[in-house]
């Protein structure tokens, strides 16, 4: 069992996770207020890494933060370095794949909240802010459980774009997916087999919390 | 301004019956939702004022769009909108300009809404205390508590006016559809310092004898709270009981408005010949 692996794939899918509530709640909130061309292209974009190969995503990532771009340029004046294979890098790049997890189930369960309980809430003296504190977000705590759950569980999971954004740098990028993928090259299988049921484990605890959320909800209906 | 050949004020009865009385709070709505063209200006001379008509006469229309709830996009089937507002004193209230420049949350008003919308997630205690909580009316003991009655005080009384006492730790989808209801009209009577109390067929669901029992509580709470209230029903016996100003509506216009008994005096007719 490779630990260095493991501690900074659960740094990983923490950050991850933390960073992409707090980016994914305005997004969705705003995806989910209204209609028109800017919110549907937003949510076709946030998307796109579910159809995406994870290849494809990092190939991007890799040039776009390189030097070849303002942005990558940019980045590197900032923190001195390039980002790419750097946990920065990773980190980056883990959040552009896991936003669908965040976003989806978050505009979901804005998107579904009774337009005439918000309405109510406006009249009786609540500005936007208290409603989305006091209305909005209280109806809408499972979902934000589901998502954090499904980032966490995804950026465990992820290989292609850890790969091509980070490489393979033991205790700086390598995680425990690429751990596996290391020990089956070198032919140590059971290392590989006690990495991969850890994973398994993890996943299926993860799904587990998710639907067992989604019962209670549905048996409190 | 509204096309003086099509606009619909209130006829002469009631002016004609208290020609000195100012009113208490004036309006004037233009608006077209779907196929219904609201063209009208209110006068609310009494207290308690009822508006009464058939479905679909724009009744829950107008309390929506005196909440500034209707949409103003011309693509959702509204083409204009405008709504003036004047309280008694005839200065212009904070809000007397095109209602869709002011938010619903700084009209100051009390609403109850057709369907009792609760808060699933709170209390009935909580759901009371929301206008409050939303206003951040402070605890007792601060300076102005003095003034507006603290949070507690107005929660309670309102909680008391409803005979809410032992439903106060319940959830909504713990509650009957009257209490629901009930609930839903404590939270209207919870709003401190309303301009106006618009209640939307507040009695859908509770048994008569109970009604009989809120009615005076209610009419006696708008005067402590200081602020006219404009209720909407279809129910004749409602209106009557009530013995409140009454505007009848059809297909968004005022057809007329005065006492109750005038008013409705062919419904009361009606019923009197069912009843004999």
């Amino acid at each position: 069992m490779d630990f260095a692996a493991l501690g900074l794939t659960l740094r990983l899918a923490s950050l991850t996770t933390l960073l992409l509530l707090l980016l994914a709640t305005p997004l969705a909130a705003w995806i989910a207020s209204g209609r028109g061309a800017a919110r549907r292209m937003t949510q076709a974009a946030v998307a796109l890494p579910l159809v995406l190969p994870p290849t494809v995503l990092g190939f991007y990532l890799l040039v776009g933060l390189g030097p070849a771009t303002a942005l990558g340029r940019t980045l590197i004046a900032l923190l001195g370095h390039p980002v790419a294979f750097t946990f920065s890098g990773l980190l980056i790049g883990s959040m552009i794949y896991s936003l669908p997890f965040a976003v989806q189930p978050l505009v979901v369960a804005f998107s579904s909240i009774d337009r005439p309980t918000v309405e109510v809430a406006q009249v009786l003296g609540a500005d936007p802010w208290t409603v989305f504190r006091r209305v909005t977000l209280p109806l809408s705590r499972a979902s934000f459980m589901t998502a954090a759950v499904l980032c966490f569980a995804h950026t465990v999971g992820e290989f292609g774009v850890v790969l091509m954004v980070g490489g393979d740098i033991p205790g700086v990028t390598r995680t425990l997916s690429i751990a596996i993928f290391d020990q089956v090259q070198e032919l140590r299988y059971t290392d590989a087999n006690l990495t991969a049921a850890a994973l398994a484990g993890l996943s299926f605890l993860a799904l587990l919390v998710v639907y067992g959320r989604g019962n209670r909800r549905a048996e409190l209906a | 301004m509204p096309d003086p050949r099509t606009s619909s004020s209130p006829p002469s009865r009631a002016a004609a019956e208290s020609p000195q009385q100012l009113p208490l709070f004036q309006l004037r709505l233009q608006t077209r939702v779907g196929a219904l063209h609201l063209d009208l200006e209110l006068s609310l001379t009494s207290r308690w004022t009822v508006i009464f008509g058939p479905s679909g006469s724009g009744k829950s229309t107008i309390l929506r769009a005196i909440c500034g709830l209707l949409s103003q996009k011309p693509r959702s089937g509204i083409f204009s909108n405008f709504l003036a507002a004047r309280g008694g004193s005839g200065a212009p209230l904070e809000w007397d300009r095109p209602h869709h420049r002011v938010a619903p949350h700084r009209r100051q008003l009390a609403y109850a809404p057709q369907g009792a919308v609760l808060f699933p997630h709170m209390s009935v205690r909580e759901n009371i205390s929301f206008p409050c909580a939303a206003r951040r009316i402070p605890s007792p003991g601060l300076r102005a508590a003095q003034q507006t009655g603290s949070s507690e005080e107005i929660v309670d009384q309102a909680i008391q006016c409803f005979q809410l006492e032992a439903l106060v730790q319940r959830k909504p989808g713990d509650l009957s559809g009257g209490e629901r209801q009930r609930v839903n009209l404590a939270r209207a009577f919870a709003v401190p310092h309303p301009r106006l109390i618009l209640l939307d067929e507040p009695f859908t669901g509770i048994d008569r004898a109970l009604r009989g029992a809120l009615l005076p509580r209610m009419q006696e709470r708008a005067v402590q709270l200081g602020a006219p209230v404009l209720s909407v029903t279809h129910d004749v016996e409602e209106a009557l009981m009530l013995g409140a100003e009454v505007i009848r509506l059809e297909q968004g216009r005022i057809l007329d408005q005065g006492a109750a008994s005038l008013v409705l005096a062919e419904e009361r007719a009606r019923m009197l010949r069912i009843l004999l």
